[in-house]
């Protein structure tokens, strides 16, 4: 491949508009929060960018193989619920119930997947009703925040390893590594294969069903590392804890170029739809706009952002008229 | 088997495959009756047939995508009952499909290795050795695309191409070609043909579906006809001349002749009587950019019937959709009632008194769970100017004449559409235009999949509306149809408009014969 047919390349990749609204982003962002580029900055903003990322991810396996879910949120609440009002102050009872929040998003997941693989509802609806049911389960746990999470789960959350990295920073990397390695695995490649024509994939042999269940657990995996970094930053278990996240999530891999209708975007977009989500909040905060606006402002950049990414696409179509 | 036995030229060869009396059957409707086929070693047999006589079902069937109602099929003599493609695919067995198997954002390699992915010794993707069998699998048979293409940036005929070398790239003993060369042009049929001699010279069996008669006689060792779901009759090229003229009457059959439309000259009274001369839609020089329409013209008179016939995707659907306002980026001229018309969108056709009334009713044509009045009102509705208001009373009465013109059986107007069976379906898709009174209706197949009764009520209703003066074009997979009901009929090739026939010259031999174009690509080979 020559240098400018890889320009072209990544110029024609689903998530290039991403990256330059990226970039726009981390200028404003410098300009506007101090200190942007020390360390301290850095951690304290991924403290809160890694969950969503996270999130983005899970979001992100699901709209490729087709699918949508609108539990997330509902069950990062129920999930962090779940482990506050277990968790000891020992390591043996962290590392415990640790492996029981990973275990319940598993469970939560396969649920999802297993009932829209082999019943078949449409996603949407199925996960918007799975959701008010992990909502209220949650809530029938702990109706108000509390709990126990001891000082040192969460303080380690916020640590900051040898001097130089930072946790939150930590997790983000083992995700992308997970993400790489996903990458190398013929399941990944399913995943693509359904989600972009159901038929053809089915025609070509492969068990439709089945990936779709395979696709819900992966998410449920970041959806679980995501809930233990929630708890790590609130330090509480809370049935409202999760809100926010579904949407933002959907928000986060629609910007990040990966299609609502299935088969097309990658995990890069997924994670650079995550940080641009968290920087526009950013931004909202410091430049002091007004809280009764924040909401407002947050919507209009993100309608903004969706037409930016439409672009490529409209100017392909105009083209073709 | 013993390959002593004298005689006959096929006893020293080896039956890979063997099918018998397989029968299928859709919904009542018989796709395939008694099918008989037989496929031995490194022989190309081609499956030639009319349209609707079985072909593709009965490649479906061997290929494990349908299962059979009734038959045998023996793989190498043992019975074998696929129940997937990939059981099939196990037994050596590849179909290559048209255009079902691809992804279209995944590129060119990922998609041939698709389903099968090499792995290395960890179990991860191995990439190299995936794009070194697509790549060995492309020049094979002949076909330079980069593997690193996505499959939604090549042309159709590519992507057909891509599907083969996806077959050919599973190794396959038995290789299933349903109409492969469909959207080839001249070279790309010579390579293909280059390719399934080298497949033939390894041993693979091959079965070639074409409509196009002068391929079949080129590249196949024996050919098979199928009619209306059953097999006819055979040709083996080693004893009979590759001659395409031998192979039309196995595809018509003899009684086909006799059939012929028995009003006729009632016909041409009622049309004269019509006092508005001229024609009421004129169509000239009407191109796509792609290709897939070619300077078509033709004109349409008051009241007239024009039936379009050929074989499937020819352009008469292009022709439809362009004058019912769903393509645009035609060239050429259109005159509706000797004015022209720019129809660029649905609402500017209907506007002009142009009504289509689509093949697929379910996808196209109706909202199945609304009920029977809002359907047939929904034209009427968006159509609708002047008051604020719809008027409500007016609009029932509309429907309710319109139920009864088409006879639907139950004649309710809060009848979900979902709950009526497929005919009194499209009796509704018939009915909603009505209540528009169009000046031109455009029909798209309308009684595929439909029973005997509907269809017939179905051309009485068409057969009312061209007394009031209303203009039909008919595009009908069924020659039957075509013969019964219309006027004229226009027999269209790949994109061009190559026999018209008017009255008592409709028949379907005619049709058929001039369907399959053999004159002219015998004239157009001998120019070449």
């Amino acid at each position: 491949m020559t240098g400018s047919q890889r320009l072209k390349n990544v110029v024609q990749d689903s998530s290039f508009p991403s990256l330059l609204m990226l970039v726009l982003l981390i200028i404003v962002n410098a300009i506007l929060q101090p200190g942007f580029f020390t360390l301290q900055v850095i951690r304290m903003n991924f403290m809160t960018f890694t969950p969503l990322i996270l999130v983005s991810l899970a979001q992100a396996t699901l709209l490729l193989v087709g699918a949508v879910d609108l539990s997330l949120g509902a069950g990062i609440s129920l999930i962090t619920a779940v482990m506050a009002s277990l968790m000891g102050n020992s390591l043996g009872s962290i590392i415990l119930i640790c492996l029981l929040g990973v275990a319940t998003a598993l469970v939560l997941s396969l649920f999802n997947g297993a009932f829209i693989a082999y019943i078949g509802p449409p996603p949407l609806i199925m996960t918007f009703a799975t959701s008010t049911v992990w909502f209220g389960i949650a809530l029938v746990l702990m109706p108000t925040p509390g709990g126990h999470i001891p000082e040192s789960y969460y303080t380690s959350y916020s640590r900051m390893l040898g001097g130089v990295l930072p946790v939150p920073i930590l997790v983000l990397l083992i995700a992308i590594a997970l993400c790489l390695l996903l990458g190398r695995m013929p399941i990944f490649r399913h995943i693509y294969a359904v989600g972009g024509n159901e038929k053809a994939a089915r025609a070509s042999g492969i068990k439709v069903e089945l990936v779709k269940v395979v696709a819900f657990l992966i998410s449920g995996v970041f959806v679980a590392i995501a809930a233990l970094c929630v708890i790590g930053q609130t330090a509480t278990g809370d049935a409202r804890s999760g809100q926010g996240f579904t949407m933002n999530s959907v928000a986060a891999c629609i910007i990040g170029g990966i299609a609502f209708s299935g088969g097309k975007g990658n995990y890069a977009g997924a994670i650079m739809g995550g940080i641009i989500l968290g920087l526009l909040i950013n931004i909202i905060y410091f430049a002091n706009v007004t809280s009764f606006y924040q909401v407002f402002t947050k919507g209009v950049i993100i309608l903004i952002a969706l037409v930016i990414g439409a672009v490529p696409r409209l100017r392909r179509e105009l083209a073709r008229r | 088997m013993p390959p002593v036995l004298s005689g006959g030229g096929k006893s020293d060869t080896m039956t890979v495959l063997e099918a018998q009396h397989i029968r299928k059957s859709f919904g009542g409707v018989k796709a395939l009756s008694d099918a008989n086929f037989v496929l031995n070693k490194g022989e190309v047999c081609g499956l030639v047939g009319a349209n609707g006589s079985g072909k593709t079902t009965f490649a479906r069937v061997v290929s494990g995508l349908l299962a059979r109602d009734g038959g045998n099929l023996l793989l190498n003599g043992s019975p074998v009952n696929f129940r997937s493609s990939l059981d099939a695919e196990r037994s050596h067995l590849a179909m290559v499909h048209q255009n079902l198997s691809l992804v279209p954002e995944m590129t060119v390699w990922e998609n041939i290795a698709l389903g099968r992915e090499q792995r290395d010794r960890a179990g991860f993707l191995d990439n190299k050795s995936a794009i070194a069998l697509a790549e060995k699998a492309m020049a094979s048979i002949g076909v330079s695309i980069s593997p690193h293409v996505r499959v939604s940036s090549i042309s159709p005929d590519e992507k057909q191409l891509v599907e083969i070398a996806k077959a050919v790239s599973k190794d396959p003993q038995i290789l299933l070609l349903d109409e492969p060369t469909a959207s080839l042009d001249f070279h790309q049929v010579e390579a293909l043909f280059t390719a399934i001699t080298t497949l033939k010279a390894r041993g693979v069996s091959i079965v070639f579906i074409s409509h196009r008669l002068w391929e079949v006689a080129k590249i196949c060792d024996r050919l098979v006809a199928f009619r209306n779901g059953e097999t006819v009759g055979s040709i083996d090229f080693a004893q009979s001349p590759r001659d395409e003229s031998l192979i039309v009457p196995l595809i018509t059959g003899q009684a086909a002749r006799a059939r012929v439309r028995k009003n006729r000259g009632q016909r041409e009274g009622e049309m004269q009587g019509f006092t508005t001369k001229g024609a009421s839609l004129e169509v000239q020089d009407i191109s796509l950019p792609d290709g897939r329409l070619s300077n078509v013209s033709f004109s349409l008179r008051r009241g007239e019937v024009l039936g379009l016939g050929g074989l499937q995707g020819q352009g008469q659907e292009e022709i439809l959709m362009i004058l019912a306002g769903y393509l645009h980026g035609y060239t050429g001229r259109i005159v509706v009632d000797g004015k022209p018309a720019t129809l660029r969108r649905t609402r500017q056709a209907i506007k002009r008194g142009i009504a289509l009334i689509p093949g697929d009713r379910q996808k196209e044509g109706l909202f199945l769970e609304h009920n029977v009045l809002s359907n047939i009102l929904y034209p009427k509705i968006s159509m609708h100017r002047g008051s604020f208001f719809l008027p409500r009373r007016k609009f029932q009465e509309v429907a309710s004449s319109a139920i009864q013109t088409v006879s639907l059986v139950p004649p309710d107007q809060k009848t979900v559409i979902s709950q009526l069976s497929g005919g009194n379906q499209q009796k509704v898709v018939v009915g909603k235009w009505l209540a528009l009174s169009p000046s031109v209706l455009l029909l798209n197949d309308p009684t595929k999949g439909v029973d005997v009764g509907t269809r017939e009520n179905i051309y009485v209703i068409i057969n009312e509306l061209t007394k009031a003066g209303t203009s039909v074009v008919l595009y009908a997979s069924d020659n039957e149809e075509l013969i019964d009901n219309c006027d004229r009929v226009l027999v269209v090739f790949e994109g061009r408009i190559v026999k018209e026939m008017a009255g008592d010259e409709i028949n379907e031999e005619k049709i058929i014969v001039s369907s399959l174009n053999v004159e002219h690509t015998q004239e157009g080979r001998a120019s070449t």
